[in-house]
């Protein structure tokens, strides 16, 4: 069966089963990725793999199976399991599917991926990599292009159909000079071409170059508080608090710290965060929602202001909130003025946070963690790589003590990100 | 999908080296918040995976569908994606991986008759029940019953055979409470090897349990900062565990070593306090079965335990047959995948302190001014065997009494140089079975030990 069909037998078979509403998403998808070893091109992976997620609802009671095959013996089980399973819920009036749209059917990339220039991209960031850092030790390096086609339907008669096909390229290195060894880096795109080499992608040659740097490291001289410059690189560990906080889970079960916060200042007027799923600026961003609406661009914090919870459909009926036009990432953080090298220049006493490596902040924001492949700065100047050094703060509180937000921004193809500088950080 | 427990009857389709795997993984999931449900999902992917080795290149292809022309496809496939490679470089052409031969079947899967879905709905909904009706002054409730099955079944071109169904399942329980206007959370596992049947019999076994948990909740919420800088701290199971398995244990898997990590340069020299051992076990400590048995790893290798550091001298690494063979050793059976569709990495199995002879008390009562730490929220460690831990529960010791509570935070130093300052090691043996170790995939794994005395720093303003 094609991919409508199998959709359409899934909702005939949840209706005749007795469900009340069904969603049903069905996907093919092949992926081929190409690995570097320990320093070596040594792996050549082609997987291919099937989906079908079935969501139904019965007397108002919930149950989601996701299986991977398609003759109709699975999915006729599929069916009957997923049946059960709601019927053995509780009645929640919060759950629901997504009302008749327009359908549609959306594509992105190339069908097919070019193996060679996969390759060849590949070997030309080893070379490059070997020529120019020789100390680098290449853990692991892959590139990768997946390619899927789905099709989702429901029982309110909505039908989208998609196509994608995205490269992506991912790497994780140290490096050695004698018995000194760095921390670790990495960093990870997606594009819908190979026609920038790697090595000018994101932030490769930046963490390359300061992996070399950071052989030898050591800690910071005496604990203070002062300015940290968060890299594009790590700045969603931060921003994770508070797109966790304003989602689902946090915002149901009442933990979240922005819960009575909507359209009220939670950050410095000079942030704006959008998510941004169908903006041609967002290279792998998505077109559907999980719970079945076409997806929409948002500002979630528009200049301080917290425009948006992240809720679902299910989230908004079960909290009375509004549901959110998107399911977050994709997230896009607008530019400030000053271009970084600027922003360092104008620090007295404070770290460049190249990444972090954190505990999860508790429930209200405080965090502490350790600054990894990060720097020094003493009097607006990089003074050396740090090692054994802790920072910690409050992550509400930081967002409202922003020194200055970067004109430059690294966009990795699934978020775009700038450096922003945050005061009153405890370095220790 | 039924996965034979012998599958070499597909071996006529091998050409070169190849390892030949059918998996399937069922996961079940019911998560109630604040007495709903909110989440009540299954999921079952399964398929089959081949991956050939030829003139020091590998090919791999997985598919979801299992009969003898899918095996067929996906061997073609792999020999495909090998002679790519083998075409563009053959630099590493002659290489030829150590032979290792095994033949094991070995089955957790309860013998009791399967609940049905509305059983465990009923389960979750009376903890919840319990805990809604003795603590009503709780800002939040969440339960979440689990349950992961995998099962697989391998076939080698060096003749290994094996079959294993191996299931974890976990009652999980975290509660909130309001302090000052913001929210404090405090969260415990229950379970680990086995289905549900077999671990969670009761939901009022676990009533005084969670009486413990909010008990713990509310002294945490009381909690004061502790003091920042380098501390002396007792770090209890939990702790040690995720001690043994990020900050030591990933340094000394064979293709970090590779990568440059700093254990490479420390083999046979004494790193830590001779107190130390630290083994990874294959399937079993002491008689007992470990929380992630394996017997046979998924390149054919039967599984033994790796003894990393004997006496606080470093003996081993951990390997899979290329590295092995590069470091003209045997491998020990460490080479995991996740899924159908993943290919075997060099994976840690059930890694911990070997425990040592003081007690507890005596551990607590030696310390005048320190922390006792027992709960961790996560961890993350580095090549340099620098590590992190959140601190998700703890306490103060003062002159050699447990004291208040203490806030989160976060506990960090190198590893190798934290365990050169442990002097006291408990005799008390405790496993961590609700692991997930993230590299490239996600693997189940097993971490535990006893405490440990040392001096870490600890974070906060």
């Amino acid at each position: 069966m094609i991919q409508s069909d199998i959709a359409n037998y899934c909702i005939e078979q949840l209706k005749k089963a007795g469900a009340d509403k069904s969603q049903c998403a069905v996907s093919f998808s092949e992926q081929k990725e190409l690995n570097v070893e320990t320093g070596e091109m040594s792996l050549f992976r082609t997987t291919f793999d099937t989906n079908i997620g079935l969501s139904v609802i019965v007397d108002q009671k919930s149950g989601t199976v996701a299986i991977n095959k398609t003759d109709t013996e699975s999915i006729d089980d599929a069916v009957k399991k997923v049946m059960d399973m709601a019927q053995s819920s509780q009645p929640d009036e919060a759950n629901d599917i997504s009302p008749s749209q327009p359908q549609q059917s959306f594509s992105k990339g190339d069908e097919e991926p070019n193996m060679d220039k996969m390759y060849q991209r590949l070997d030309e960031f080893m070379d490059y990599v070997k020529t120019t850092h020789p100390t680098i030790n290449m853990e692991a390096a892959i590139v990768d292009f997946s390619q899927s086609t789905s099709v989702f339907r429901n029982s309110n008669g909505v039908e989208f159909k998609t196509r994608e096909g995205m490269y992506g390229f991912s790497n994780m290195f140290t490096a050695k000079d004698g018995k000194d060894t760095s921390s670790f880096n990495g960093m990870g795109i997606s594009a819908l071409n190979l026609d920038t080499p790697f090595i000018e992608s994101g932030s490769a040659k930046r963490l390359l170059r300061q992996s070399i740097e950071q052989v030898r490291t050591k800690p910071v001289s005496e604990k203070f508080t002062g300015e940290i410059v968060v890299t594009p690189d790590c700045l969603g560990d931060f921003l994770g608090f508070i797109t966790g906080d304003i989602s689902d889970g946090k915002i149901i079960s009442k933990t979240s710290i922005y819960k009575e916060k909507l359209n009220q200042q939670i950050t410095d007027p000079r942030f704006t965060l959008h998510a941004r799923p169908i903006s041609d600026e967002i290279t792998d961003g998505y077109f559907i929602t999980d719970d079945g609406y076409t997806a929409e661009n948002s500002t979630i914090i528009d200049k301080g202001v917290l425009k948006t919870h992240l809720l679902s459909l299910y989230g908004a009926n079960k909290t009375g909130g509004q549901r959110a036009v998107n399911g977050g990432g994709a997230y896009v953080v607008d530019a400030g003025e000053k271009p970084k090298d600027e922003i360092i220049k104008s620090i007295k006493k404070g770290i460049l946070l190249e990444r972090f490596s954190g505990g999860r902040p508790s429930a209200d924001g405080e965090f502490s963690g350790v600054a990894k492949n990060s720097y020094y700065i003493e009097n607006g100047e990089i003074q050396y790589p740090i090692s054994e050094t802790m920072i910690s703060g409050n992550i509400q509180e930081m967002f409202n003590n922003i020194g200055a937000i970067s004109s430059d921004r690294i966009d990795f193809g699934y978020c775009i990100f700038p450096w922003i500088s945050f005061k009153g950080v405890t370095v220790s | 999908m039924n996965i034979p427990h012998d599958i070499s009857q597909y071996n006529h389709h091998f050409k070169d080296y190849t390892e030949l795997r059918v998996q399937e993984n069922r996961v079940a999931r019911i998560s109630l918040t604040n007495g709903d449900v909110t989440g009540n999902v299954s999921s079952a992917q399964s398929g089959v995976s081949a991956r050939v080795f030829k003139d020091g290149n590998w090919g791999f292809s997985s598919a979801p569908e299992f009969d003898d022309a899918s095996v067929g496809r996906v061997v073609k496939s792999s020999t495909e994606n090998v002679q790519f490679m083998n075409l563009k470089d053959t630099s590493r052409c002659g290489l030829i991986l150590p032979d290792m031969m095994a033949e094991y079947e070995m089955d957790f899967s309860t013998k009791k008759p399967r609940e049905n879905q509305k059983y465990w709905v009923d389960f979750a909904r009376e903890v919840d029940g319990y805990i809604e009706k003795k603590f009503p002054e709780l800002l939040s409730r969440n339960v979440v019953v689990a349950g992961t099955d995998m099962e697989k079944s391998l076939s080698t071109s060096d003749g290994s055979k094996s079959y294993s169904l191996t299931p974890r399942s976990f009652l999980v329980v975290t509660v909130a409470i309001e302090k000052d206007g913001n929210p404090v959370n405090l969260y415990e596992l229950f379970g680990g090897l086995g289905q549900m049947e077999d671990n969670l019999l009761k939901p009022s076994d676990y009533f005084p349990k969670l009486d413990e948990l909010v008990g713990r909740l509310k002294q945490k919420a009381d909690g004061i900062f502790p003091k920042a800088g380098e501390q002396n701290v007792i770090l209890d199971a939990d702790l040690a565990g995720i001690l043994a398995h990020e900050a030591i244990g990933h340094t000394t898997e064979a293709d970090l070593v590779l990568g440059g990590s700093v254990a490479g340069d420390l083999m046979g020299q004494e790193v830590v306090s001779p107190l130390i051992t630290l083994i990874d076990y294959a399937n079993t400590f002491e008689g007992e079965t470990c929380p992630v048995p394996v017997y046979v790893d998924d390149e054919g290798t039967p599984s033994k335990d790796t003894v990393i550091i004997k006496d606080g001298v470093l003996k081993s690494f951990m390997h899979n047959k290329e590295s092995a063979q590069h470091f003209e050793t045997q491998p020990d059976g460490n080479a995991r995948a996740y899924a159908f569709s993943d290919e075997p990495l060099i994976r840690m199995r059930n890694t911990a302190f070997v425990p040592g002879t003081s007690s507890l008390e005596d551990m607590i009562a030696s310390i005048d001014d320190g922390y006792y730490l027992t709960k961790s929220s996560n961890g993350q460690a580095d090549s340099t065997s620098e590590f992190m831990f959140g601190i998700a529960m703890g306490y103060e010791i003062k002159n050699g009494k447990i004291g208040r509570a203490i806030k989160e935070t976060t506990i960090s130093g190198i590893a190798f140089d934290v365990l050169k300052t442990v002097d006291m090691i408990s005799k008390e043996m405790s496993w961590s079975a609700g692991g997930m170790c993230g590299k490239k995939q996600w693997i189940p794994v097993g971490m535990g030990g006893p405490a440990i005395k040392c001096k870490v720093n600890i974070g906060g303003r």
